[in-house]
């Protein structure tokens, strides 16, 4: 039954070579023999260990391997010494240039078929080069190749070969070519479409043209009697898409639209296509279902999100299936997968009207607590005051809470009495505190009076709630109950009073924050610092001085920002708190820094952490004069990851123009 | 804490990258260069719930706050999708029936017992699948039997424990399968039969974790099917480590289909069954029985 049985043997092999002391003598023969093994599992093993070996021997281990390339009659150890040495990298390159030109054929092949698996820009070059082989087969490879290696020297040889009278040729440098994702021009292509051989590897060139005259082209391809030829087409039409304009979009629709409503099987081809398993012809389907405007599709267009990457596509396709598509959802919602129903939920909330109301809190009643946050959202846009009952419910469940006080912001613009009176009764009989912060916004003055009772209330989540919203409907009020809340025994009703005091401000707000600053409960200090910065405090500046070095990263980060927002950094505390050792409180200084604050900037181009470095240098592209250019141009040549660079060519370029 | 207008933030690249690392340092989950949009799509709701106005205040949430640890499961649990289904790639699992099972019946034939992880269960559907093959098999009637489902979201957990599934779970059952094994509840939703989840027994475990791996029992066979997609190859190698740790030697490792161990060494020998491709820890040189549980 089992071809491939191990044996104690062989497993012995296999540790053996994986337990080499790296040291040790002869361990490049040791490993070659190793490659010649009747087992895979040591081959395999030889040829990591030959990768692993250090780099002043590589490029002697690459023309050892180089060697091994020619012993005819043995595959295995052949197969293995390719697959080394395009482990190798780039010590590997020289010498399978130089075989490039051996005399045999079948190595000029091997080095070819190598080269193409380095993926070395420095490879081009002899490749382009090898292109004038005796050999068809060692041509053939080396197109190949040039499809993975790349480069512009490499795309325009590929395009002089799609006038070759090799089909092969031809068709591995269309392939190439797409890989490449460089098209030549669209006559060229068309011409190749005539070719039968060709055709699905042209469809594939022809996606990668933003040109009406292409989608015409590749219309055509969705009208083939072969299948394999219309998934071609439909999967170069969702290529297409992604590379158009908005204008050009809305002209790829109107193209695939005439096409599709001339096919009377359109949609059931289309559903075919949308469970295909090659994600290419998916989102293709997808771009034809957008065009077509089906709505009886939204469903298997759903089960499309059960492929990550094309959760974006499926949300545009389903927002273009409208209020019909909406219902189809909804009435299908429980039979979908998990995946389909995210992305279903998401759709829906453009997707729904007053009639919804009812099948979406049928859906509430058993969705999983992420999705049910997004259709806590699709209630709210449903504009009917049935939809008000279920929200302030919802306010008492921690997971939704955030989605409903929203989504009652939103109800509100449509029914606003309707909403007012539901909180009202909800919070005569305590439902949740969660309903006084969404009474307060959408009542306005009139909710003042049950605002001052509940801030005297027994239960301090009651006395939180009233003091965090009352300033949001009279300044006068909220500071009068931010004062006492600022001595109340309860820590959340106190970080309720500071978090008001800091907004509320006033020239007594650094004096009534003093003591919080203090606090014994944590969370009510870092409010306090926060509190102290928004409020424009700057008599407690020494104050947050003191926290720029506490080793909670929160708090020395709220502190560097606090003061920034006082206008109150000094330098001497920038250059300390950029010691800090975690990186949120470096990047919070940067973000303080101003004039003679931009040496530290310069000094931060060289931080240990990516986040720093890049946000060192978005300060100086900002602030920065063109003393500072030198520094960030020596800073880009040395960065080699790709998000600080990016800021660091950006600052360049900004200090260029200085 | 909510905000009340109707916008939501947009994720800068540098916030896409900080809150990926963050992930990844937690449990080796890698959200790819691609995936900014779905990674912003499915922390949105994370932001309402917390009030955090943007991405920034997320990560600064998931780095300082005292519940800090409870919202990066939240977090991981938000970007793993949890796609399974009822007797999902049947081929395998007839091949795993067919080949499989009489060897390890053979093996085990003095133990009489019988131990299958299905890491990476989701919510249950591939453990109870799992004890259903078995439950057919008879053979296994009077063995000590479990199957054991490990995943690292505790809400998927929660509801492989409550064992209630709809017809998208179903969507490969034949009418047969579901008359023997399951019980309908209403609404459309069925309940596995209380003698297949006697035999099912569900645990949080990180893949990645070392430790905690510890804490599973020697398998006689591991299904990992669909769970290498979310690691990188470095967090892949440490996962075959340890599930190659806790298969007994010559136990199985089935991965999904679209997956293999091209490129991760070659800790596992290939073993070529008349219908699939599976794994097996090699047995201890000059060992051939069982070790030890």
């Amino acid at each position: 039954m089992s071809r491939q049985q191990g044996s104690p043997a062989e497993e012995a092999r296999y540790r053996a070579l994986q337990d080499l002391d790296p040291r040790g003598d002869n361990l490049v023969e040791v490993l070659i023999a190793g490659l010649h093994d009747e087992s895979w599992r040591v081959r395999h093993a030889a040829a990591e260990g030959l990768q692993r070996l250090s780099t002043p021997s590589s490029e002697q281990v690459a023309t050892r391997l180089v060697r091994v390339l020619g012993e005819r009659g043995e595959t295995g150890a052949r197969n293995a010494a390719a697959e080394a040495l395009a482990g190798l990298g780039l010590a590997a390159l020289g010498p399978l240039v130089k075989l490039l030109g051996h005399v045999d054929p079948d190595q000029r092949k091997f080095a070819a078929d190598i080269l193409g698996q380095l993926r070395r820009p420095e490879a081009e070059a002899p490749l382009v080069e090898a292109l004038g082989d005796a050999d068809l087969n060692v041509r053939v490879s080396v197109s190949e190749s040039l499809g993975r290696v790349g480069g512009e020297h490499a795309a325009r040889a590929l395009e002089r070969l799609l006038g070759d009278s090799e089909p092969l040729l031809r068709l591995s440098a269309l392939e190439g070519l797409a890989n490449l994702k460089r098209p030549p021009p669209l006559p060229v292509v068309e011409a190749l479409l005539e070719d039968a051989r060709l055709r699905r590897s042209a469809f594939r060139v022809l996606g990668l043209l933003p040109e009406v005259a292409a989608t015409v082209r590749l219309c055509g391809g969705l009208t083939s009697e072969l299948r394999s030829m219309r998934e071609a087409a439909l999967a170069a039409l969702g290529t297409q898409a992604t590379r158009v304009t908005a204008e050009q979009r809305g002209e790829q629709d109107a193209v695939i639209r005439d096409t599709l409503r001339r096919l009377p099987d359109a949609r059931e081809r289309l559903a075919r296509a949308l469970e295909s398993e090659d994600v290419a012809v998916r989102a293709g389907a997808l771009v034809g279902v957008a065009a077509l405007g089906d709505a009886s599709l939204a469903v298997p267009v759903a089960e499309v999100a059960r492929e990550d990457r094309l959760l974006r596509d499926v949300l545009s396709t389903l927002g273009r299936l409208g209020l019909e598509g909406g219902r189809a959802l909804l009435a299908a919602m429980a039979d979908l997968s998990v995946p389909a129903r995210a992305a279903a939920v998401e759709a829906l909330v453009d997707l729904v009207d007053p009639s919804s109301v009812t099948p979406l809190c049928a859906l509430l009643e058993w969705a999983e607590d992420d999705l049910r946050g997004v259709v806590v959202r699709a209630l709210g846009r449903t504009r009917s005051p049935e939809a008000a009952s279920p929200l302030v419910d919802l306010l008492r469940d921690s997971v939704t809470a955030g989605a409903a006080t929203r989504a009652l912001g939103v109800l509100a613009g449509s029914c606003r009495a309707a909403v007012v009176a539901t909180l009202q009764e909800a919070v005569e009989r305590r439902a949740t505190p969660a309903a006084v912060a969404v009474l307060a916004r959408v009542g306005g003055r009139p909710a003042l009076p049950l605002l001052r009772r509940l801030a005297r209330d027994v239960d301090p989540r009651w006395r939180a709630a009233a003091v965090d919203v009352a300033g949001e409907v009279d300044g006068g009020v909220g500071k009068e109950l931010a004062r006492a809340a600022l001595a109340d025994e309860a820590a959340p009703v106190r970080a309720a009073g500071v978090r008001a005091m800091g907004r509320l401000g006033g020239s007594d707000a650094g004096a009534l924050l003093r003591p919080a600053l203090q606090d014994e409960d944590v969370f009510v200090r870092r409010v306090a610092v926060e509190a102290v910065g928004e409020s424009g405090a700057s008599d407690r500046a020494a104050d947050l001085e003191a926290l720029v070095l506490h080793p909670d990263g929160a708090l020395a980060t709220a502190a560097v920002r606090a003061l920034s927002r006082l206008g109150l950094v000094e330098p001497r505390m920038l250059r300390e708190a950029s010691e800090h050792p975690d990186p949120e409180v470096v990047k919070a200084v940067l973000s303080a820094v101003s004039g003679e604050g931009l040496a530290l900037a310069v000094s931060l181009l060289e931080h240990s952490h990516w986040d720093v470095r890049a946000a060192a240098a978005r300060v100086l592209g900002e602030s920065g004069g063109a003393e500072c250019l030198g520094a960030v141009r020596r800073a880009l040549e040395a960065e080699t990851d790709v998000l600080p660079r990016q800021a660091m060519a950006d600052a360049v370029a900004r200090l260029s123009r200085r | 804490m909510a905000r009340f207008d109707d916008s939501r933030p947009e994720m800068s690249a540098e916030e896409f990258r900080l809150l990926r690392d963050h992930v990844y340092s937690h449990c080796g989950i890698l959200v790819h260069e691609d995936m900014k949009f779905v990674m912003e799509r499915r922390l949105w709701p994370r932001l309402e719930v917390l009030g955090a106005p943007d991405f920034s205040a997320y990560h600064r949430y998931l780095r300082y706050d005292a519940n800090r640890h409870v919202e990066l499961e939240a977090a991981v649990e938000s970007l793993t999708t949890h796609e399974t289904y009822f007797f999902r790639e049947p081929s395998q699992l007839k091949a795993f029936r067919e080949e499989l099972l009489p060897i390890l019946e053979k093996r085990n034939a003095r133990t009489r017992r019988l131990r299958l992880w299905s890491a990476g269960c989701s919510s249950g559907e591939e453990a109870y699948t799992l004890a259903m093959l078995l439950k057919d098999e008879r053979r296994f009637d009077d063995w000590d039997v479990e199957v054991y489902g490990t995943d690292i979201s505790r809400r998927v957990l929660a509801m492989a424990r409550r064992a209630e599934y709809g017809p998208s779970a179903l969507r490969a059952t034949s009418a047969d399968l579901l008359e023997r094994f399951f019980l309908p509840t209403g609404h459309a939703k069925v309940r596995v039969r209380d003698e297949v989840r006697a035999m099912v027994s569900f645990g949080h475990h990180n893949l990645l974790d070392e430790a905690g791996s510890q804490l599973v029992a020697k398998m006689d066979a591991v299904f990992c099917r669909n769970v290498m997609i979310y690691f990188d190859q470095a967090a892949r190698r440490k996962v075959l480590r340890i599930l190659r740790d806790r298969l007994v030697p010559g136990g199985y490792l089935l991965l999904g289909h679209s997956e293999n161990l091209l490129n991760l060494g070659a800790d596992f020998e290939l073993v070529h069954l008349r219908g699939d491709l599976v794994y097996r820890r090699p047995e201890l040189p000059g060992l051939l029985g069982s070790e030890p549980r």
